[in-house]
């Protein structure tokens, strides 16, 4: 009775429910600049409410975060340019489909499937808390490196074209990702003794330049032409299209929790993971993939709302930051006197039903306010383009900059820009470098913390691989997902089935 | 933003006038963090701060500054003028900068105004090691050479320092370590069994050693923490660790040397104020820290012992760049 006063008292103050709905709306915007981060207003909102008391405090933030997580999608499928690194695989269809004048039409599928992922991963932390917890726990360094092995093989759901070219950009993400001073150990990789890149290359500057300003320089090609023509007729999706995609949106709602539930992954991974799957799983898709499939949104968009639900899980239950939000969350909790660990949902569970509580609510905001104001926004596509080049450089100038506040980032940012723009008039893709550069980390700390904790041991890494279930299970994935992209796989079933079913090709 | 543009205005105005104690702070002072939003170096310094500003008559400003192991804040701040107007929030590390290539200024460029706390480091295991207490724990490391998996975070870090320590005490352990990127990745680590012992900040493990998730060895104390008074200080297993201790990160907010003298001692009076508001006690006895509020000559020897003690730990378990012998820091009781 008391955790159901603590998950409504959300809705009986007045107060609390404006600043959820203040916070998901300043979500959304802050969400659909690129380079303005949810981190980052999280960060900026703890100093701001340092002396708010508790609850207000936390209303705002989680609206924020629930709100900032959706806008990411608006200018990648307007612009083709991700708000956020959890929007990179919405832009892949959304982009599409706002080229053949169905911005309305994405964005409205977009906002239901977030709401519908942001539900799924709420339920999950409502519900199932404590289990995800003490299964998100058992990943060892070996799983997240598989599982990092495992993202890296969406090098070619990301690729369209040659799959060798898609191989090359990938590498060079995670060559990318690797310069800087290596947190380990703090030994200097690729500064060559430069000041300037010990503190590595920023990763949202390399997406803001690749996608933004490449965007930019590439649109300055049709310049004269007139802009496309949206048709706004149908925003909210049909019952019949909800229905179709349900049972792909609750699997990539689930990858959505799961990955966002793990203290090392977040919604970003999550997101091209989800989309990944969906590549895989999806026999007939509306379009093919790449050129504004609608399940190339449904998967993204669900998994990276319901990441959200998912990274409060281990914050709630342990302590444990789920992403960097949630981190900055810890700290407001510490600021405000609360002790956030193992002991809180036990201490204080009216926090841990209030902040479900304040998600439900951001998550129908998130729902109101994404369907409406679709016309204003897809006004940006339909201006004309001697506004929209300079309006894109200069959202990428302040977005790099405010990263952090350097104006390195901006070179680094125009640097990547010119060199996106020359990546994609070779028909290299952008995907799998920006997909580099997130698994880089992950792939390098925790290949290095699993061969270290074996003392450097292949023998015992092998063994250790097979003497956890979780690891083994990893390791199925990753070779049954090897195999099947390679000609032996095809050849292997052309030999047993007799027919070539081509449906299965990735 | 407003307040900014005003303070902003009045700097122009204002910046080239001389500064004297009478008219200070006649602007608004600005408050460097060297690490970002939430974590506890910031909480530290905004839980202070306005009680400070009450003391002192006026407002400071704060910003958060990351990057470069704090190294960027630190030598913005030194980049200014030594007018008190520019207050440098930081932690322990850069007493280390020099040592570990990290950058050519420290706290030697700096006058401290106040350290305000102090941390304590704590052993904890996780639940199903078989080892109860340090004493068990050094016997099995001992018994099982190479097996037991301890958390780092990197030259440096605080668990690096306390294993130099303990190879300095107990002789060279034969132990696994295993870097991470913070104590909270290390942690969780802890509890999902990838590693086995984790030297950590108090604050960091205290809630998950009151939840039973985590099992307190030692810490690294004269005597044993008010948090914790069960658990035993390492002190008394071995009595060597006591010319190392107290040791700990530390918190504390410094201005470039060569600012007036009455400035610094109006800026330690208003920060001794603050650091005794019953809020901020409150806040660092939750969190595990010790009150420290110490500045002048008190401040200027913690800070060299700290340096002293720990850089030459660092640089007898082989872990710097450059000897401190290098930049004239003496050895520990010389």
């Amino acid at each position: 009775m008391e955790h159901l006063m603590a998950f409504l008292m959300i809705f009986t103050h007045p107060e609390l429910l404006m600043l959820v709905a203040v916070g998901t709306f300043a979500g959304v915007y802050v969400g659909a600049i690129p380079g303005l981060s949810v981190t980052m207003a999280a960060s900026i909102l703890i100093s701001f409410t340092f002396s708010w008391d508790v609850y207000p405090a936390l209303a705002l933030m989680v609206g924020i975060y629930m709100g900032g997580v959706y806008g990411g999608s608006r200018t990648a499928i307007l612009l083709n340019i991700p708000g956020a690194p959890s929007a990179i695989a919405t832009a892949m269809d959304g982009y599409p489909m706002a080229q053949r004048g169905e911005a309305g039409t994405a964005i409205g599928i977009t906002t239901t499937m977030s709401f519908f992922g942001g539900f799924v991963g709420i339920l999950v932390l409502a519900l199932a808390a404590p289990w995800v917890s003490e299964f998100a726990l058992k990943f060892q360094p070996r799983d997240y490196m598989l599982l990092a092995v495992l993202g890296i093989f969406l090098v070619g759901s990301l690729s369209q074209g040659s799959l060798t070219k898609g191989i090359l950009a990938g590498a060079l993400g995670i060559a990318i990702g690797s310069v800087g001073r290596d947190p380990l150990t703090f030994a200097e990789r690729f500064t060559f003794n430069m000041p300037l890149m010990e503190p590595g290359i920023s990763f949202i500057a390399v997406m803001i330049g690749m996608f933004g300003v490449s965007e930019a320089l590439l649109q300055l090609h049709h310049v004269g032409q007139p802009a496309i023509k949206q048709k706004i007729t149908r925003i909210v999706p049909s019952w019949s299209t909800i229905r179709k995609h349900l049972p792909l949106s609750l699997q990539t709602s689930s990858i959505g929790v799961i990955i966002g539930a793990l203290p090392g992954t977040g919604g970003d991974i999550a997101a091209l993971m989800a989309y990944d799957h969906a590549k895989r799983v999806t026999k007939k898709p509306s379009r093919p993939f790449g050129q504004g499939a609608i399940e190339g949104l449904v998967a993204p968009e669900t998994a990276n709302n319901a990441a959200v639900g998912g990274a409060f899980i281990p914050m709630m239950t342990l302590g444990i930051p789920g992403d960097a939000v949630t981190a900055i969350m810890i700290g407001a909790l510490y600021i405000h006197g609360l002790n956030p660990g193992p002991m809180l949902m036990v201490e204080q569970p009216n926090m841990f039903w209030f902040i479900v509580g304040a998600l439900v609510m951001a998550n129908f905001f998130m729902l109101i306010f994404g369907l409406t104001g679709i016309k204003l926004f897809t006004k940006i596509v339909a201006m004309p383009r001697p506004v929209l080049i300079p309006l894109i450089m200069l959202l990428s100038i302040v977005g790099a900059y405010a990263v952090n506040n350097s104006i390195t980032d901006v070179y680094w940012m125009l640097g990547f820009g010119i060199f996106g723009y020359m990546m994609r008039h070779y028909g290299y893709p952008l995907g799998p470098v920006i997909l580099g550069v997130i698994l880089s980390r992950l792939l390098d700390d925790n290949w290095r913390r699993a061969i270290i904790s074996e003392r450097g041991d292949l023998g015992r890494f092998f063994g250790g691989l097979f003497s956890s279930p979780l690891s083994t299970v990893l390791l199925l994935a990753v070779i049954a997902i090897f195999v099947s992209q390679t000609p032996i796989w095809r050849w292997i079933k052309t030999k047993l089935f007799g027919r070539n079913s081509r449906s299965l090709e990735p | 933003m407003k307040r900014v543009l005003i303070g902003a205005v009045a700097a122009l105005a204002l910046g080239t006038g001389a500064a004297l104690a009478d008219g200070y702070p006649s602007k608004e002072i600005q408050g460097v963090i060297q690490w970002g939003a939430g974590g506890s170096t910031d909480t530290v310094m905004r839980s202070v701060t306005p009680h400070a500003e009450k003391t002192l008559g006026g407002t400071v400003v704060m910003q958060n500054m990351t990057g470069g192991v704090g190294a960027i804040a630190l030598n913005s701040v030194a980049s200014k003028p030594a007018d008190g107007y520019t207050l440098l929030m930081g932690a322990e590390n850069p007493l280390l900068y020099k040592v570990m290539g990290l950058g050519q200024k420290d706290y030697s460029d700096f006058t401290p105004v106040d350290i305000l706390a102090r941390g304590t480091a704590v052993l904890v295991a996780r639940p199903g090691v078989p080892f109860d207490d340090y004493k068990s724990m050094i016997a099995y490391i001992k018994a099982h050479p190479d097996e037991v998996r301890f958390g780092a975070t990197g030259p440096g870090g605080l668990p690096s320092v306390v294993t130099a320590m303990m190879d300095s005490v107990e002789g060279k352990l034969p132990v696994i370590s295993v870097p991470y990127d913070g104590d909270g990745p290390a942690l969780t680590a802890l509890q999902g069994g990838a590693i086995d012992v984790m030297p950590a900040v108090l604050g960091a493990a205290l809630e998950s050693i009151r939840a039973g998730k985590m099992k307190p060895l030692a810490v690294f104390e004269e005597k044993p923490n008010p948090l914790l008074p069960k658990v035993p200080a390492v002190v008394s297993f071995n009595e060597d660790y006591a010319k190392y201790l107290p040791w700990g990160p530390f918190f504390g907010v410094f201005v470039k040397k060569g600012t007036p003298e009455d400035i610094v001692t109006k800026l330690s009076d208003a920060y001794k104020a603050g650091a005794e508001s019953p809020d901020f006690q409150k806040l660092m006895d939750g969190r595990g820290y010790t009150i420290m509020n110490i500045s002048g000559p008190e401040a200027e020897d913690f800070l060299s012992k700290w340096q002293s003690n720990t850089t030459w730990l660092l640089q007898d378990a082989g872990l710097t760049k450059a000897s401190p012998e290098k930049f004239g820091i003496p050895k520990p009781g010389n």
